[in-house]
């Protein structure tokens, strides 16, 4: 039992300490070091910040080059398949052409509706946020992890919690900013909380990430059940840090639970715009 | 010329497995698909894991704690978690070579099952207690399932490349 004992201690001790072939470093050196950088970036400390937002920038860029020809590898495989269901592609498209030709009134209906319903949120149909627009230069997904990194940063004006829009929906908002590039953190995220206002009834609810790619209502009113109608959620702006009213998507009711198809594909985000503030004349306009 | 040039073939073949970790933690490679989404692997840890078990000198300790750092950079988590619990992979694997006199799949394999327990527990309790993010047990369960049964099939193509290096080498 003992020398079971002495043995084990004699192998971590040699793996722990031991350099070996070629190795520059020992593995308990190096643990130590991680432990005492995991301190510091712990510490929030504003020179550590710094840095680390220097570190991130520099990274960033390395990592959007590098993930150069996996980008490409996708948009050739896209541009092949596209060619090849060209005709399938062809045939639908008629289809769909004959069956939007025949809810064309229907449409201008929905349109008249739309404005009415926009006119009642008080939203524009130009955008009444001053924005920042920006190119999605990494999008590397960790199983736990759902998140972008976009070419504009704390120089643009961009600050923490900021709303992230894609075609005027909402993706995402800022959670760090370095001094040329930022971090989206996005609603499918498992760590994303969003306040939202369900409509036309106008219910509260919590908009949370759960790393599929629709989110999930909670914190519903008790026996709530979807309308009729189409359920859209917008931003309700309980937070104050959100602006009201920017389209997220439409509930539906799947595994039993009330999901968020969300307008905005989080998988297919090439550009965004930050709102870096609303507009004070939006009400004059 | 002949031989720089074997040279260089050789650096290169024996810089592979490193250049391959190295690109992993710093592009877009994803190893969580989701047209199923449950499924997601840990490659970085088979990669480590391997290496260091059965050529620790193909990938060092020291580039394993960068490419821990780096993997951080890029997925925004306080720094040094992943490269923890990359360097406690490493630990299992270099304690398992000193303790054992042969291996093979089945002893990698099973040995392996600690590794990634030790190593995934590390980064979840650091990720919950440091970062502020709720990991779900589940995802993480599903992580540490898949990067087990994806083992033996790595094993498969680093044995075949370890071989092909050999035979290289000595050709």
């Amino acid at each position: 039992m003992a020398t079971s004992r002495d043995d084990f201690g004699i192998a971590i001790r040699s793996a722990l300490l031991q350099r070996g072939a070629k190795q520059k470093f020992s593995l308990f050196v190096l643990i130590l070091l991680s432990i005492f950088i995991f301190s510091l970036d712990n510490a929030d400390l504003k020179p550590v910040k710094v840095l680390r937002s220097l570190i991130n920038d520099g990274v960033y860029r390395i990592s959007a080059i590098s993930s150069s020809p996996i980008k490409f590898s996708g948009s050739t495989k896209d541009f092949f398949v596209n060619h090849i269901f060209v005709y399938k592609e062809n045939e639908r498209l008629k289809t769909e052409l004959d069956e939007l030709k025949s809810k064309n009134y229907e449409t201008l209906y929905l349109k008249t509706e739309n404005d009415r319903l926009q006119n009642v949120l008080k939203l524009e149909k130009e955008s009444p946020y001053k924005v920042v627009n920006a190119k999605v230069i990494l999008d590397k997904n960790s199983p736990y992890l759902n998140s972008i990194i976009v070419n504009k940063g704390g120089n643009s004006g961009i600050k923490l919690g900021m709303p992230v829009l894609n075609q005027g929906f909402l993706v995402g908002r800022i959670v760090e900013v370095n001094f040329t590039s930022s971090r989206i953190l996005l609603l499918n995220d498992l760590n994303s909380r969003i306040p939202v206002v369900i409509s036309p009834e106008g219910y509260q609810a919590i908009l949370t990430g759960s790393s599929k790619t629709k989110p999930v209502l909670q914190y519903l009113p008790e026996n709530f059940k979807l309308g009729d109608k189409e359920n859209l959620i917008f931003t309700s702006g309980k937070d104050g840090v959100l602006f009201p009213g920017i389209a997220v998507g439409k509930a539906i009711f799947e595994d039993d639970s009330v999901l968020v198809k969300l307008f905005s594909d989080p998988d297919q985000i090439n550009f965004v715009s930050i709102a870096l503030e609303q507009q004070a004349d939006i009400g004059a306009r | 010329m002949a031989l720089i040039f074997k040279g260089f073939k050789e650096t290169i073949l024996r810089l592979a497995p490193l250049l391959l970790l190295i690109y992993i933690c710093i592009s877009e490679f994803h190893t969580q698909f989701y047209y199923w989404e449950i499924f997601s692997f840990n490659l970085q840890f088979i990669i480590i894991y391997y290496w260091i078990l059965r050529d620790p000198s193909i990938l060092g300790y020291g580039f394993v704690f960068l490419c821990g750092l780096t993997n951080d950079v890029v997925l925004s988590l306080p720094l040094a978690t992943s490269a923890m619990s990359y360097l406690f992979v490493s630990l299992v694997a270099a304690y398992v070579r000193n303790a054992t006199v042969r291996t093979s799949l089945f002893t990698d394999w099973f040995t392996f099952v600690v590794a990634i327990i030790i190593g995934n527990f590390l980064y979840f309790f650091l990720m919950n207690n440091f970062a502020n993010a709720n990991l779900e047990y589940s995802s993480v369960f599903y992580n540490s399932l898949f990067t087990f049964l994806f083992y033996p099939v790595f094993w498969g193509i680093f044995e075949l490349y370890k071989k092909l290096i050999f035979v290289r080498s000595n050709a």
